[in-house]
């Protein structure tokens, strides 16, 4: 064997790993180096006094309250759109199809997770101006439009992982309502839905993240960089990725620059904390499924 | 001693050319016979050979698993009607509520104990809770296990022992009073001593329903058995009980 | 049993609704720029540059891009994925922890928004790349390519741990029974074995790349010339829908934007067909 190649790998795995995690560490580092100062109640509220932003009784201009308080309603709306259609339709696809056209599904849903999801922005833009144009003249990209795209980008997630949970429930336990003369629906809402309940809310928490940190679809469908609180489901509305990418291309002041770090700083552990919780699941999941399988 | 002579026995199910195919293999071979009511018949042969399938045939159980094919006749008397199972008119659920299964692998489900009993009335919608409540104890009496659990129904099912479980399940089976009941190999993942009350618990519910049990123990069909037919090369042979 | 009808028909409902989405979209975008064919525009559209004053819009430019910084950051992300998913094998054996730990932050790297690193490359990488160019903005197909390749190694990385946990124990264990090392395994047993699936994960993260808008939006530069070179700045396809500005479908610049999607559209299906073959025929193989 070849005592040279084996070094060789070995040498070249610890480099390409160690590189790999110091670009990560110095690009996380360098965001906190310089963006922990800015995180302060002034990052969110501006000169105005927290209780007043809060209870709503004056305005933010100068803090990133409305983008924070946009994300929250965007990923609230979207998520709630996505999930029970996601959910069902993941239902559908373990429990009911046929094998056949459970493949052809599964392919679609395949599609629409790799579409780029600057495409799935211009989807939604092109077909609110389509409808402009036609049938509803005030119609104009908004919340609503954003959340419906975001629902649609975020929809394979869901379909895949309830489908998936649904599936790895072992057959003995999936035939023992059946058995007792439960009818198909009774076994999914009683037995199969519960146990499956863990790896769904993993989904869930992938797809608030991916809502969270989308800025692709957003940029396109509603969001502007100045729009106050969100009012209404049909006007635009402000958004922390937004924000960030808007603060780096256009900053202002030193104040402005040292408010796009903060933001970044909070989007960056939103979404890290989110992910990892749903791979924490997962793996949990995993676990449990392994143990079951030894005899 | 449980023996009885079989031509008084009156036949509760009735098979005609059934036939079963898993992928291009035949499990069944054109298999055609009745059983006995009140009456355990036990299924032997080796493992691996479609004797659990033919179980599944009379629930149709089978009809989840993908890539499989059946042909044939298969009709149970239910009072004085003789129904034919796979007829399109069947009510599927309606059908499993008569005829109960109980694996080889005891499966109570993560709730308590009493709401695993109360399960398939559940199902079939009963929600009277004086009802619930007095057909669960008598199905934990029937299935020997109220003594044992009467003072903790809350407690969770999964906490019971091997044994219990598996009087449970039974017990879960019973509660909606079937006329035939499935068994498919009860005690093989029990020790000796659970296996044996559950030898007993066969015999007392002969008078409650039919039953077909597959086993590998042939010292236990012969305590248990009123008929022996053994499953090999897809055809049913009749042994001496 | 009418009840248990209804209700499979929502469910079934549910699932055609989201199968039909991806039909939507391509369908939708097919009809909004047919009429780039109809006139004629899609040879143009594919070979010409983007010329707006001269009422010439092609594409031509933003395909090169795409695939220029595309290919580069796979180029960079591929070793950088592969030997950090060489290293988790590596250490699984006897620093169990360090491997989980590689693991755990490739997992938590997958959750790092694309506007965060894009935000960093900016006043990070930009300045260095200007600097050690020797001029120019620092806004060009390398600082891109090298964000990116960051961006997408994660998705590599999973899936090839995933498809190196595929090869079964027992030619692992072979191999340990000859006190083979682990590097060893790694070469003989492991690699040889999990082919297919780093072709696969290949496939995926060069759909990943073309189909990234922030990164090339944010430090490619955007320019609308046929970049000559790695320190040219360029604009993707994807970039080039973000930064719309018409929204007048008679005009023949915003028709553009359709053509634009459907090229990503049609990669993307290209990529994911790819992927299911190769995983389809792999597990076919598999006893």
């Amino acid at each position: 064997m070849n005592r040279l190649a084996e070094k060789m790998t070995v040498i070249g795995a610890w480099v390409c790993g160690l590189a790999l995690l110091g670009a990560v560490a110095v690009l996380l580092g360098y965001l906190v180096m310089k963006g922990a100062g800015s995180l302060d109640s002034a990052l969110l509220f501006g000169d105005v006094r927290p209780a007043d932003a809060l209870l709503l009784r004056r305005q933010v201009f100068d803090g990133i309250f409305p983008a924070v308080a946009g994300t929250l309603v965007l990923v609230l709306i979207s998520v709630s759109l996505a999930v029970p259609a996601g959910i069902a339709a993941g239902i559908y696809l373990a429990e009911y199809c046929p094998a056949r056209t459970r493949r052809i599904f599964g392919h679609f849903y395949d599609i629409l997770a790799a579409t780029p999801s600057i495409v799935i922005g211009f989807f939604g833009f092109s077909v609110t101006i389509f409808l402009h144009r036609t049938l509803a003249p005030r119609l104009y990209p908004c919340l609503m439009v954003s959340a419906l795209s975001l629902a649609f980008l975020v929809l394979p997630y869901l379909i895949r992982t309830t489908q998936m949970a649904l599936e790895g429930i072992p057959a003995g336990l999936r035939r023992t309502a059946p058995a007792l003369g439960a009818t198909r629906w009774q076994n999914v809402s009683r037995v199969l839905l519960p146990r499956a309940l863990t790896g769904i809310v993993s989904g869930t928490i992938l797809a608030i993240g991916r809502c969270a940190e989308d800025t692709a679809v957003i940029m396109l469908t509603g969001v502007v960089a100045s729009a106050g609180l969100p009012r209404s489901l049909w006007a635009g509305y402000e958004a922390l990725p937004f924000y960030i990418y808007t603060v780096s291309s256009q900053y202002a002041d030193a104040r402005e620059l040292a408010n796009g770090y903060g933001a970044a700083i909070i989007v960056l552990i939103l979404c890290t904390v989110l992910f990892s919780l749903s791979f924490l699941i997962r793996s949990r999941l995993a676990r449990r499924a392994a143990g079951r399988a030894l005899p | 001693m449980n023996r009885t002579p079989p031509q008084t026995e009156r036949p509760k199910i009735t098979v005609e050319h059934l036939s079963f195919f898993y992928g291009g293999f035949r499990v069944l071979d054109d298999i055609s016979t009745s059983f006995g009511e009140h009456r355990i018949t036990a299924i032997v042969g080796p493992s691996g050979k479609g004797k659990s399938t033919l179980l599944t045939v009379f629930n149709r159980l089978w009809e989840d698993i993908p890539g499989v094919r059946m042909s044939g006749r298969v009709r149970i008397r239910f009072g004085d009607r003789w129904e034919d199972i796979y007829a399109p008119s069947c009510d599927l659920p309606a059908l499993r509520r008569r005829v109960g299964m109980v694996f080889q692998t005891p499966n109570p489900l993560p709730m308590s104990i009493a709401k695993n009993v109360a399960f398939p009335l559940r199902l079939a919608g009963r929600r009277k809770p004086g009802e619930i409540a007095r057909r669960v104890e008598n199905a934990l009496r029937a299935a020997f296990l109220w003594e044992e659990v009467k003072d903790r129904l809350d407690a969770d099912a999964t906490q019971l022992s091997g044994g219990q479980q598996q009087r449970l399940c039974i017990a879960r089976a019973l509660v909606l009073e079937p006329e035939v009941l499935l068994l498919d190999e009860p005690t093989s993942s029990l020790d000796t001593a659970a296996a044996g009350v559950i030898e007993n618990l066969l015999i007392h519910l002969k008078r409650r329903c039919t039953i077909l049990m597959v086993s590998h123990y042939l010292d236990q069909v012969h305590r248990v058995a009123d008929r022996i037919t053994e499953l090999a090369d897809g055809r049913l042979v009749e042994r001496a009980a | 049993m009418r009840a248990e009808w209804i209700i499979e028909s929502l469910l079934r409902a549910a699932a055609l609704a989201s199968a039909s989405v991806s039909v939507l979209i391509f369908a939708f975008m097919a009809y909004l720029g047919y009429p780039l064919v109809e006139k004629g525009q899609l040879g143009n559209l594919f070979t010409r540059p983007w010329l707006p004053d001269q009422g010439l819009y092609g594409i031509y430019p933003m395909i090169v891009g795409t695939l220029w910084i595309a290919s580069l950051a796979l180029l960079f992300g591929f070793p950088l994925s592969l030997g950090y998913a060489a290293l988790i094998q590596l250490t699984t054996d006897r620093k169990n922890a360090f491997s989980r730990f590689l693991r755990k932050v490739a997992e938590i790297m997958t959750g790092i928004p694309t506007v965060v690193y894009g935000f960093v490359g900016i006043f990070l990488l930009v300045p260095f790349i200007r600097r050690w160019l020797g001029g120019g903005s620092g806004m060009c197909i390398l600082s891109a390519a090298l964000l990116l390749a960051v961006v997408i190694s994660p998705t590599m990385i999973l899936f090839f741990t995933d498809s190196f946990a595929r090869v079964p124990r027992e030619h692992l264990r072979a191999v340990d029974a000859l006190g083979g090392r682990p590097a060893q395994k790694l070469l003989y047993v492991v690699l040889p074995r999990s082919l297919r699936g780093i072709g696969c994960g290949l496939v995926l993260a060069f759909g990943r790349a073309m189909g990234d808008t922030l990164i090339a939006l944010m430090v490619a530069g955007n320019a609308v010339a046929v970049p000559g070179s790695v320190s040219d700045s360029a604009r993707t396809l994807t970039a080039h829908i973000a930064l719309v500005t018409a929204a007048d479908f008679d005009s023949l610049e915003f028709r553009t934007l359709f053509a634009c999607g459907l090229v990503l559209y049609f990669m993307t299906t290209l990529t994911v067909t790819t992927v299911g073959v190769l995983g389809r025929r792999g597990e076919a193989r598999r006893p």
